[in-house]
């Protein structure tokens, strides 16, 4: 019953408390909304066709212009200037107009009709990594393409059969399927890492403002007599209503994501059990971090160090398991990577729960290493003291 | 007239000294200030230095069993990106693989595999691919796409010689196409990412610096009655703005030449261009960075509110410098915002500097629409300045203090 009363009255002040300071409102609603609409309206077209590039025909014959208009009618690139020589062309790609270029060299038809073998040659610029990779296979389609059509005349004149052509051009073919995501759509595979990265950095942030915040302002003294004496009603007090709103949040983010932009979703259910655990786990994260240095920078320090860092170490883009072991082990010991593997196995290629299952217990673990280091703030809060 | 420009150059010199001061002596903002800026390069690099996906774990189902569908497995467990497991017995096993992250891919060659080719007929691979990184696809695409063309030319051959002479001269195809990268020549991703990264961290980690010494010094100012006690006295808005970013300017010179000359060489990453060219290049990122701060000090009337404040804009400054999702492919409103932060241009200017060996004239774009935001938050650093003076003064009541 004391527990009961204890946790009410914290709660409430806690509920005062969210309420009183604007910060808390951005860090919560306002700031997590606008990243999430951000990065769905970004990349609302899923992927970036139409790659500004030059080409530079030096032929200027009917098969180098019939080539020109091939390459300028693709999905892929978009030929926005005709240069005249390599030097021009590698200025424009210096100067950032274009993301690559592709050469027809002299004499191109003459030699290609006589067997004399010509080379095409094109130019992709991978310091920019999506538009160099577009440009790229944008241009090794047509040069695969033309070498084709030359040898399919040059042996169906001979007198093979069309069928037969195709075969000793491409003997094999390989089909590929990407299973879940056939358009290779950016926004499926980014947005659904990072709104839930974002959503992670947020929680760390205001968990940490929010007891750390007790120690500096003095008045972790007053919440803890809110909570009867008690570290446990106090921490659960002040963070569960902070979890009830993220966890809503969450589920709005989980509604954008796979109802309103209509992104792969197998199993709603699990991703929406997902979320809550998440949530918990993310501030158990915190607490932590609060229990261990309970000083308000240090800690905010540490939190948005490893928030931030969870972009890149939980491996949203690069695999884990190219990563030097040593590094790509600190990527477990964040929640959103947890989150991440869940999404992908439920959501994304919506396999049976079974195979989930490491992933939510170790969120639930998080949750029990907090709850068994959390007497260590008893201490601090009961005695603030301020370090700038 | 002269004694007006000197004292007010003295004062512009105080000002810089006394924030280099403040900087120096606080802890968290010399974390900002140095430990950001020499260590998370270093810790990027070393999560990204790998570069590329290699030997991702493929399974294989073979229908056929014959000696040109082992051949075929052969190569392609030869390529770059792919790393044959084993053979499943049929799509339910190699399933059960995927699912349980043992495999990232699955490739499937039907029954009639080595009949088709040995008719002479086009023969169906089929390669399933799982798409939670992107990167893993990509690599395992282009193999199995330089496997597609390696094992048709050997087919090919043999088709051609047993065709006669009829055919002869066509075993090489008519026109080559040879492919060249630029830039980032073996398409690694430390290379392509990192030289974007530290120009960012360059920014957030100043902007981070900058809002905790404003946020800490409104701390004093609501302790010391509306002004703040170590501020110089005497110093108009526009000597304290121009003096405290000379300040920021110069600790974050050496730290420039650190982040832009010595990460790329320690790690070898693309790093081709020259430092007359980089070096002069950030100069007015970093001064329209530090007015940048200067101006979100309204935001923040504490101390800890710094990371509140800038922490997340990281993750969004990264993707409007137009490094992950290009510019072009931006609308107004995205394309309008990145325009206003300093490190969108300061990115695409260095990556093109580093690596494609660009020079300023190349990106006067860039470098003049930094000097442009230099300007623009000089002016609105000015306000600020004023205006948290006066909101400072106003929330202490002590409204008719003497003007600093």
């Amino acid at each position: 019953m004391a527990f009961a009363k204890g946790l009410g009255s914290t709660m409430r002040r806690e509920i005062r408390r969210l309420g009183s300071r604007r910060v808390y409102l951005w860090a919560m609603v306002l700031i997590p909304l606008a990243v999430a609409f951000f990065f769905l309206n970004l990349m609302e077209s899923g992927l970036p066709t139409k790659v500004p590039t030059a080409i530079i025909d030096l032929d200027n014959s009917s098969m180098s212009r019939n080539l020109t208009r091939s390459l300028g009618s693709t999905e892929l690139i978009d030929l926005s200037y005709h240069a005249d020589s390599y030097h021009e062309a590698m200025e424009m790609v210096r100067s950032g107009r274009i993301y690559g270029f592709f050469l027809i060299p002299r004499d191109f038809e003459a030699h290609a009709l006589a067997g004399r073998t010509p080379t095409l040659t094109y130019y992709s610029n991978m310091t920019y990594f999506v538009p160099g990779t577009l440009a790229y296979k944008g241009f090794k389609t047509m040069a695969v393409l033309t070498s084709g059509k030359v040898v399919e005349t040059s042996l169906t004149g001979k007198g093979f059969s069309e069928d037969l052509a195709g075969t000793i051009l491409q003997p094999i073919v390989v089909d590929t399927h990407p299973i879940g995501n056939p358009w290779t759509n950016y926004s499926i595979y980014l947005s659904n890492s990072f709104i839930p990265g974002l959503l992670e950095l947020m929680i760390f942030m205001v968990t940490c403002f929010s007891i750390c915040g007790e120690i500096k302002h003095r008045t972790s003294v007053e919440w803890i007599a809110y909570a009867h004496g008690s570290v446990t009603t106090a921490l659960i007090g002040k963070l569960l209503p902070q979890t009830v709103i993220f966890t809503v949040m969450g589920w709005g983010f989980d509604a954008l994501l796979f109802r309103y932009s209509g992104f792969p979703c197998g199993h709603t259910w699990s991703m929406l059990l997902a979320m809550p655990l998440f949530v918990m786990a993310s501030q158990a994260f915190a607490v932590i971090i609060c229990s261990a240095v309970p000083n308000l920078r240090l800690a905010m320090s540490i939190c948005c160090l490893t928030g931030i860092l969870a972009f890149s170490v939980a491996a949203f883009s690069f695999p884990v398991e190219s990563m030097y072991p040593s590094i790509g082990i600190f990527s477990y010991i964040l929640p959103v990577r947890w989150y991440f593997l869940i999404y992908i196995d439920q959501a994304l290629n919506g396999i049976d729960m079974y195979y989930s299952r490491y992933c939510f217990v170790a969120l639930i673990v998080f949750i029990l290493v907090a709850c068994s280091i959390a007497w260590r703030l008893k201490k601090r809060l009961l005695n603030p003291v301020y370090v700038p | 007239m002269f004694g007006r420009i000197k004292n007010w150059t003295l004062t512009v010199a105080r000002v810089m000294r006394r924030e280099l001061y403040l900087s120096l002596t606080d802890v968290g903002v010399m974390l900002f200030f140095l430990f950001l800026p020499l260590v998370y390069p270093i810790i990027y690099t070393l999560i990204y230095n790998p570069e590329v996906a290699r030997e991702i774990p493929v399974a294989v189902i073979d229908d056929c069993r014959s000696a040109q569908s082992r051949e075929f497995v052969r190569m392609a467990d030869a390529t770059e990106a792919i790393h044959i497991i084993g053979y499943a017995s049929d799509m339910a096993e190699a399933r059960r693989w995927k699912d349980s992250k043992a495999c990232y891919g699955i490739i499937h060659i039907p029954a009639d595999y080595s009949r088709s080719l040995g008719r002479g007929e086009q023969a169906n691979v089929t390669f399933y691919s799982d798409m939670s990184l992107l990167l893993r696809y990509r690599s395992m695409l282009l193999s199995m796409t330089e496997l597609q063309l390696a094992a048709g030319a050997m087919i090919r051959t043999e088709a051609i010689s047993s065709l006669g002479s009829l055919a002869s001269g066509m075993g090489d195809s008519p026109v080559e196409n040879v492919s060249f990268m630029l830039g980032d020549t073996e398409q690694g991703f430390a290379s392509f990412v990192i030289p974007g990264i530290i120009i960012l961290i360059l920014q957030q980690s100043m902007l981070l610096g900058i809002t905790m010494l404003g946020g800490t010094s409104y701390e004093r100012r609501l302790r010391g009655g509306g002004v703040d006690p170590l501020a110089v006295r005497g110093a108009t808005p526009v000597a304290s703005v121009i003096g405290r970013m000379l300040c920021f300017v110069l600790i974050y010179m050496p730290l420039s030449i650190y982040v832009m000359h010595f990460v790329p060489v320690m790690f070898s990453l693309p790093h081709v261009g020259s430092p007359m060219q980089y070096l002069p290049f950030i100069l007015p990122m970093l001064v329209a960075t530090a007015f940048m701060g200067m101006t979100l000090e309204i935001l923040v009337r504490e101390r800890e509110m710094s990371f509140m404040v800038v922490v997340f804009t990281s993750v969004v400054f990264l993707f409007l410098s137009g490094l992950t999702w290009p510019r072009y492919a931006m609308n107004w409103l995205w394309k309008g915002i990145g325009d206003l932060i300093p490190a969108t241009w300061g990115v695409e200017g260095f990556i093109r500097i580093n690596s494609n060996n660009a020079t300023i004239y190349d990106n006067a774009h860039c470098y003049i629409m930094m000097w442009g935001l230099a300007v623009f938050y000089f002016f609105t650093a000015i306000w600020a300045t004023r205006y948290i003076d006066v909101r400072a003064r106003l929330q202490t009541g002590y409204r008719y203090l003497p003007k600093m």
